[in-house]
């Protein structure tokens, strides 16, 4: 299992570096849009209808895209609080938890995405004329994404056994 | 029983040091499935929760306040602080304070004021003799003050976690007068412990040099006035403001100051990209969760309950304060203004107060819980930048600590201090 995660370890790290690259391309392409949507009302006198449906389904995007990456840094805000006062094993073993359900819950998210991506495409994104489905899509591939992610840390915390030895190590010196 | 599923998975996963995000979403998913709801509805209203215009002006403002801190802005911000009140004792701790003020005018961020602010005073401080507790703790009490000056984007927060239902431009104005009470209650607070501690003034600059200060901060400065400005009077939206300051500091950054180089833009976009996107989560999945309080009738049972301890408001308005200050030593401030909004606002509604000053209560509460141990990103930050532990941090910062629960105390209880200003503008 360590060949294989070293041997997947270049792709996901590419995969993770794209997703942060594409949401802050996101965010530039939110300001630029936003900012036309300025311009065009007190210059042009003409106020783009396109520019607010369309930096939603940036933003979403940039949320979702954002949000797998940070879980595959583990940069999420939580409350540590309780962990840290635990041994290294019962740490280990909450982390093993925490990752099963967030892996489990991005699955969810793009299973139930894809129902609801399904269920609209017949319908139009009112002003973008888009397939209604479009607006699912970032909980589709966010969901995918973080699941991924969370399997990542999930199999690296399973295959580490260090901060086990280390705790018993350091029970033993305490005893 | 579906209310201890909702609260005790979500209590749970907490514990587990599970992302805040991931244990409202697991515990709405698990109550559903509970109660036979199909999954799917807890998806939509994730969906749902994240495509909120308003939401788009905390990456914005975040984003701005880093282009103004590597673009220069902030720098000569402190700069024109320092001619100010430089010259007062303890001259560098009174500059922190001031400085905090007008960064918080243009970046509204109280992590961002701690590390741009702290990064340039910190290190001057020490260096002219200043004990480095009382410089980190004059920083991070000082940072709260950028949450409350306009434009705050954790009042934009509130206001989403509001439902949209409170006005943003009346939350900037209501926040005003309370920021200034906070930036003279530890400027007074500063002054004292200077003095005891006799540290120096600086000497006064001449008003030649006072003036050079003022032209080179007056893009930051304009900013302020476009910003407000621009909401208050309804040309732009929140939203529109944030990206309007976006723009304009890069524009200065690049072609006025000509600070800003393509791997600080990067880093800037990158960085707004972390912070705010995990933040925006945590709102998607608070909608969802919020949608099954209401469900499951949460508030009204709350309502009821409170009810039935003291029906005087201000009684009730100083037990939520009580219980937003324990969670606030906990949780960060986006999560806790996040989750608490859709519980306690209905409550203090119901009892007739006013929900623009319950926010600049919220925000205020949640602002000192943000340099409480154990959980304080603002102390964490500013204990970074100074270099000092955060128990060397907590030893002496008790007479600002003591500064801001006085302020809050006021906020809390003299409502006109928030609600006098916006009804000038109506």
């Amino acid at each position: 299992m360590s060949r294989f995660m070293q041997a997947i370890r270049p792709g996901l790290r590419w995969l993770s570096l794209a997703c942060l690259y594409l949401a802050g391309a996101g965010l530039v392409l939110m300001t630029l849009i936003i900012g036309w949507q300025v311009f065009g009302r007190y210059v042009l006198n003409d106020t783009p209808s396109w520019s607010e449906p369309l930096s939603l389904q940036l933003m979403s995007w940039f949320i979702l895209l954002g949000a797998a990456v940070g879980v595959r840094e583990s940069v999420h805000l939580g409350l540590d609080i309780v962990r840290y006062n635990m041994s290294l094993r019962v740490q280990r073993l909450m982390d093993l938890v925490s990752l099963a359900l967030i892996c489990i819950f991005g699955g969810a998210m793009s299973f139930y995405g894809t129902q609801l991506a399904a269920g609209t495409w017949t319908a139009r994104i009112p002003v973008l004329g888009w397939p209604g489905g479009i607006d699912f899509i970032p909980l589709i591939a966010g969901g995918a994404l973080i699941s991924i992610f969370a399997l990542e840390r999930l199999i690296d915390t399973l295959i580490a056994p260090v901060a086990a030895e280390s705790d018993d190590a350091a029970n033993a010196e305490v005893l | 029983m579906a209310y201890s599923i909702l609260f005790g998975t979500f209590a749970l996963l907490m514990a587990l040091g599970m992302p805040i995000a991931f244990c409202l979403g697991v515990a709405s998913l698990a109550t559903v499935l509970y109660l036979g709801i199909p999954p799917i509805v807890i998806f939509q209203q994730l969906n749902s929760g994240m495509n909120i215009f308003a939401m788009m002006a905390i990456p914005f403002f975040i984003f701005a306040g880093d282009l103004m801190v590597r673009g220069g802005i902030a720098f000569r911000l402190v700069r024109f602080a320092s001619g100010f009140v430089g010259h007062l004792r303890g001259g560098l701790g009174q500059v922190n304070i001031v400085s905090s003020m007008l960064f918080g005018g243009i970046s509204g961020s109280a992590v961002a004021d701690a590390s741009a602010i702290g990064g340039l005073m910190v290190p001057q401080m020490a260096a002219r003799g200043y004990d480095r507790g009382y410089a980190v703790n004059v920083t991070i009490s000082s940072a709260l003050i950028a949450l409350l000056i306009p434009p705050s984007h954790n009042m934009i927060l509130y206001s989403i976690s509001a439902g949209g239902t409170v006005s943003v431009a009346d939350l900037f104005t209501a926040g005003i007068i309370p920021g200034i009470l906070l930036t003279i209650a530890l400027m007074v607070t500063a002054y004292i412990v200077a003095r005891r501690r006799g540290y120096p003034a600086e000497p006064f600059p001449g008003f030649g040099k006072m003036m050079v200060f003022f032209f080179a901060a007056l893009p930051g400065l304009l900013l302020i006035a476009i910003i407000f400005g621009g909401v208050r009077s309804g040309v732009f939206t929140a939203t529109e403001s944030s990206c309007i300051a976006v723009l304009y500091a890069f524009l200065v950054a690049v072609f006025v100051y000509r600070e800003l180089d393509w791997s600080g833009f990067m880093e800037a976009i990158l960085g707004a990209v972390k912070t705010t996107s995990l933040v925006l989560l945590v709102i998607g999945m608070a909608a969802a969760f919020a949608w099954l309080m209401s469900f499951l009738q949460v508030q009204l049972t709350l309502i009821q309950l409170v009810k039935s301890i003291s029906d005087n408001p201000m009684v009730v308005l100083l037990l939520i304060t009580i219980a937003l200050l324990v969670l606030g030593t906990f949780m960060d401030m986006a999560p806790l203004v996040i989750i608490t909004t859709p519980v306690f606002l209905p409550i203090v509604q119901a009892f007739g107060i006013d929900p623009v000053h319950f926010g600049v209560i919220m925000i205020l509460n949640a602002g000192i819980g943000l340099i409480t141990p154990p959980v304080g990103t603002v102390l964490f930050v500013g204990c970074a930048v100074g270099k000092i532990s955060i128990r060397e941090a907590m030893e002496t910062i008790w007479p600002f600590f003591g500064a801001c629960v006085l302020v809050l105390l006021m906020v809390t209880f003299i409502p006109e201090l928030s609600l006098w200003l916006p009804a000038q503008f109506k």
